[in-house]
């Protein structure tokens, strides 16, 4: 209720202000005047294309990062030496600003779905695979005594306690990822696209069009809104014994 | 006394046979047990006694295979046993009850990892669930439950294993007293009722007197077994036998036992802490 109402009051306040101390047109647009934008931009169908070209660099990058991540983060925490081995490369990566690396890849794959899929891989691998492994690692060891005492192989205490006691954990890494994945999405359109939100951003930027960047902006925090709040959903589903203390 | 791998079995459910374990902690070998003998009749409920640091708990993870003996032997019907599994079910002091399990799926813990799947599987987990009183809560998860109950799933779970022992540590420890007394007459009536050899440990001595056939009594570290107490109280048992003269002789006599065994337990423990910070 008053998350509403803070919404509708941020709404207003946009519409005031952009009529009057901030009209100049070529810097800032009111609500009014974005949402006028926005259908517009439905009604020629390029709205449509360029949330379609974003959404999927998105969910491709995003689900084979997850797929990847997840697969890394059982061999580390099954292997010991495997561990060892990959973890300074993690550790140091996981804090590596990879968007930095984005005009490197549109170097070597070419402006296109190729070079933003990579982007969006990038940043979502690291936050995934660092919570699957971190996860696996800190498994209740009195739970695999539970497994241990009815005669569990280590398959078994594998796929019946360690993993399902990771999900809490990967799905925090997947929240992560989605926040990075979507700022993965423009950061690599900003570098050089022909179509999508990020696309949409750049080019009304350059025309001094406020309203067309603002209809980016806003698609793009609305795409995160929804994201995280699937991913809270599927948190409530898999793990509700954790759903009231994880607000965050 | 024990010539290889199988014995002749004098009828007996269990035996434990000159079972010592030692074991290293802070770069001291701590010796738990040493030479502990006993046998224990099926059907029969047993309970062990003694100050902290007896080696209750150790013993109870011996018996159920976690842990392997420094020497010494178990054996179950006659048999030589290795390694945790089928024969025995551990009720473990914290419930540790799988959090993303509800209780039903947890109750057919066991029986899923013996890959048995089956509809008399089913049912035989829901019967489980209702012997210990939680119908209607099939479908709640371990964090919706009061201790008490997240307890009883505890019991269901290791009894919907069908272990010939039912190994309990301590599984009422946590609960407050009058959940405990309940627990303590409801775990009687369901022993019974399944008919389930148990080996219950415990450092409350009226608990194990109420409970039990036969009490334990051992000695502060090394564990050694003291005394045997047999507790002929008659069954089935009610909660007012506690108000018996009977079983107010048995808890003192124990407690005489106990007593010298827990001061020198205190003088242990403080010895070892002054030795942890020197």
């Amino acid at each position: 209720m008053r998350g509403a109402l803070s919404v509708l009051l941020a709404a207003a306040l946009w519409e005031i202000a952009g009529r009057t101390f901030l009209d100049n047109p070529l810097f800032f647009a009111p609500l009014s005047a974005v949402l006028e934008k926005m259908s517009e931009l439905w009604s020629s169908g390029q709205l449509q294309i360029d949330i379609a070209v974003s959404f999927e660099e998105f969910i491709i990058g995003f689900v084979i990062a997850s797929i990847v991540a997840i697969a890394i983060g059982v061999l580390m925490a099954s292997s010991k030496a495997l561990c060892q081995f990959l973890d300074p490369w993690v550790s140091m990566l996981y804090s590596t600003p990879f968007v930095a690396v984005a005009p490197l890849l549109t170097l070597w794959l070419g402006i296109g779905l190729a070079a933003h899929v990579a982007v969006v891989f990038i940043v979502v691998v690291f936050p995934v695979l660092i919570n699957t492994y971190s996860g696996l690692a800190n498994s209740d060891r009195d739970l695999i005594e539970v497994a241990r005492s009815f005669g569990a192989s280590q398959i078994q205490i594998f796929s019946k306690i360690r993993f399902p006691g990771a999900l809490p954990f990967i799905v925090a890494g997947l929240r992560q990822g989605v926040a990075r994945g979507l700022v993965g999405v423009v950061v690599a359109e900003l570098f050089g696209s022909h179509a999508g939100l990020g696309y949409l951003i750049l080019i009304s930027g350059q025309e001094f069009d406020p309203a067309g960047l603002f209809v980016g902006i806003v698609l793009f925090a609305l795409a995160g809104i929804g994201a995280v709040e699937a991913i809270r959903f599927v948190e409530r589903r898999i793990a509700p014994w954790r759903a009231q203390d994880n607000l965050s | 006394m024990t010539g290889g791998d199988r014995v002749a079995s004098d009828g007996w459910k269990l035996e434990v046979r000159n079972l010592s374990k030692s074991y290293g902690k802070d770069g001291r070998e701590i010796e738990a047990l040493r030479d502990v003998n006993f046998s224990i009749a099926d059907g029969e409920f047993v309970s062990i006694v003694g100050a902290s640091g007896c080696g209750k708990t150790t013993l109870l993870r011996l018996l159920d295979g976690l842990i392997p003996p420094t020497t010494g032997t178990i054996f179950l019907d006659g048999k030589l046993m290795r390694g945790p599994g089928y024969g025995r079910a551990l009720v473990f002091q914290q419930d540790r009850l799988l959090p993303w399990r509800n209780v039903l799926s947890n109750v057919s813990f066991g029986p899923e990892i013996q890959h048995r799947n089956g509809k008399a599987e089913k049912e035989r987990a829901a019967h489980y669930v209702d012997l210990v009183g939680l119908r209607g809560f099939e479908k709640h998860y371990p964090h919706e439950l009061s201790g008490g109950m997240r307890q009883r799933v505890n019991l269901a779970r290791a009894l919907n294993a069908e272990p010939e022992v039912l190994l309990l540590d301590e599984p009422f420890a946590s609960l407050d007293a009058q959940t405990r007394e309940i627990m303590q007459s409801e775990l009687l009536r369901i022993t019974a009722e399944a008919r389930k050899t148990a080996i219950f440990v415990t450092h409350q001595i009226d608990e194990a007197v109420y409970l039990s056939d036969r009490v334990l009594v051992f000695t502060v570290r090394p564990g050694r077994l003291k005394e045997e107490v047999r507790i002929d109280l008659p069954r089935p048992r009610q909660l007012d036998v506690k108000r018996t003269p009977e079983f107010v002789r048995y808890t003192n006599h124990i407690w005489h036992l106990i007593e010298q065994e827990v001061r020198e337990g205190i003088g242990l423990e403080a010895r070892e802490a002054a030795a942890l910070h020197a």
